[in-house]
């Protein structure tokens, strides 16, 4: 499944795409969709067959899945 | 490209056009010379209307700047994307910001006014501008290697709603005009247009800033660090719609020499100037303007920014900092302007001072994350 995480820091983005490719799936940081939120900074997209366990929840925002129609699904907030 | 991208883009490059044009509108209104929007001057305008600095020819209530922050606020509100937040070391926050203003100042412009100007034909804009991008970079070096200052954490909604409602309170000033309140009778601060021409525009772009996350920063910032072109496209949007506004005015002059137009030929310190804007800027995670839109959504940790670069201006006019503009005396004699030993001595701290906020910021977070 295709996942978007998006974080408080670009420093909590970089940490969760070593974790995400440690664990064997492709990640890739990119800017937030402006569709996803307004925040202006650096989200983490990868494909994982579920939602990893990050070490560091608090510097997560939210996780998305994004569904095949391109919408998104919230999976983890902490808004 | 997928569709939803293709739509996005073409939005910022809309929003980009529009942007520019009201820009040079309000230049046609009566704002100074390639001056339809400069969140630095227009912040300290608004300081020195308020008496946090006494240069009698930068005193005004910028109107442009309360319509930025309520039509941001009025959106986010709208989209359900107000989200009251803060806590992100808001003191190093408000030091990053101090100093972005003294750099914008020593130019003689933010970001923003950076591109108006380049737009207008003023080349010292593009030393600026090599100035900007290297600030840039050196930013981007550090986020690389790990620096963060740290999560904001959801905050009341009293903690969103104060900075909009200091605006409104602003706008009332502004409008009713106390005798406490300052307003320059010559100089820059004495050229405005209309308070709701200027209004009216700050809401419109405010409201697009606010659907476009439209930043000068995150531009350059994206573009380098993941090659993408979104927010560029709307930098150059903006930079072309001034270039067709300023080329029909009759207000294009392709030159160093911009007398009258609040700029100077002082090449280094334009240079270092927004050096140290963009290098602080991208620590802050935003342009002066990004600032703005993100403390009408509620951003608590942007509001303590905005304060910084307001007291940061306060200071640049008190203690003789900000950078003067090349004029020309009646009798014809021309003076070039530039920025003086206290605005160079300042720049060069305030580059250090950023130098060292990235350096504990990143190094130490390593350090805590091992």
């Amino acid at each position: 499944m295709d996942y978007i995480a998006t974080f408080y820091s670009h420093f909590g983005a970089m940490r969760f795409r070593k974790e995400v490719e440690s664990a064997g799936f492709s990640a890739v940081l990119k800017p937030v969709p402006r569709t996803l939120s307004s925040s202006c900074g650096t989200c983490c997209a990868f494909t994982a067959p579920s939602l990893p366990e990050p070490t560091h929840p608090d510097e997560v925002e939210q996780v998305v899945e994004v569904m095949e129609n391109g919408s998104y699904k919230t999976v983890f907030s902490s808004l | 490209m997928q569709t939803k991208d293709r739509k996005e883009l073409l939005v910022i490059a809309i929003c980009g056009l529009l942007t520019g044009a009201i820009a040079i509108a309000l230049v046609a209104f009566g704002n100074p010379a390639n001056m339809g929007f400069c969140i630095a001057c227009f912040l300290r305008d608004t300081a020195g209307a308020l008496k946090l600095h006494n240069a009698g020819v930068v005193q005004y209530i910028r109107p442009e700047i309360i319509g930025l922050v309520i039509g941001s606020f009025a959106c986010a509100i709208i989209t359900k994307e107000f989200a009251p937040k803060g806590g992100s070391a808001p003191l190093t926050r408000f030091v990053l910001g101090f100093f972005v203003m003294i750099g914008c100042l020593a130019f003689l412009g933010c970001p923003f006014r950076m591109i108006l100007r380049l737009s207008a034909g003023d080349l010292n804009a593009l030393v600026a501008l090599a100035g900007f991008v290297c600030g840039i970079l050196t930013g981007i070096f550090f986020l690389k290697r790990g620096f963060s200052l740290g999560r904001s954490y959801k905050q009341p909604v009293t903690e969103g709603v104060s900075f909009p409602i200091i605006q409104v309170i602003l706008l009332i000033l502004v409008i009713a005009a106390p005798a406490f309140i300052a307003f320059s009778e010559s100089g820059p601060g004495s050229k405005h247009a209309a308070i709701i021409i200027s209004l009216i525009a700050g809401l419109a772009v405010g409201c697009m800033a606010q659907r476009t996350r439209l930043c000068m920063v995150g531009a350059t910032r994206d573009l380098v660090l993941f090659g993408e072109k979104k927010l560029f496209v709307g930098f150059v949007a903006i930079f072309v719609a001034a270039l067709i506004g300023n080329i029909v005015t009759k207000n294009f002059n392709l030159g160093f020499e911009q007398i009258g137009k609040v700029a100077h030929s002082d090449h280094v310190w334009n240079f270092l100037g927004l050096y140290l804007a963009g290098f602080g800027c991208v620590l802050l995670g935003g342009c002066p303007l990004r600032q703005l839109i993100l403390a009408g959504e509620g951003n608590g940790d942007s509001a303590i920014t905005v304060l910084g670069l307001t007291v940061g201006a306060a200071f640049s006019h008190n203690f003789g900092l900000a950078g003067a503009a090349a004029s020309k005396a009646e009798d014809g004699t021309i003076n070039p302007g530039g920025v003086g030993t206290n605005g160079r001595i300042a720049v060069i701290i305030g580059i250090v001072v950023v130098l060292v906020i990235a350096v504990l910021n990143t190094f130490m977070k390593k350090k805590e994350a091992k």
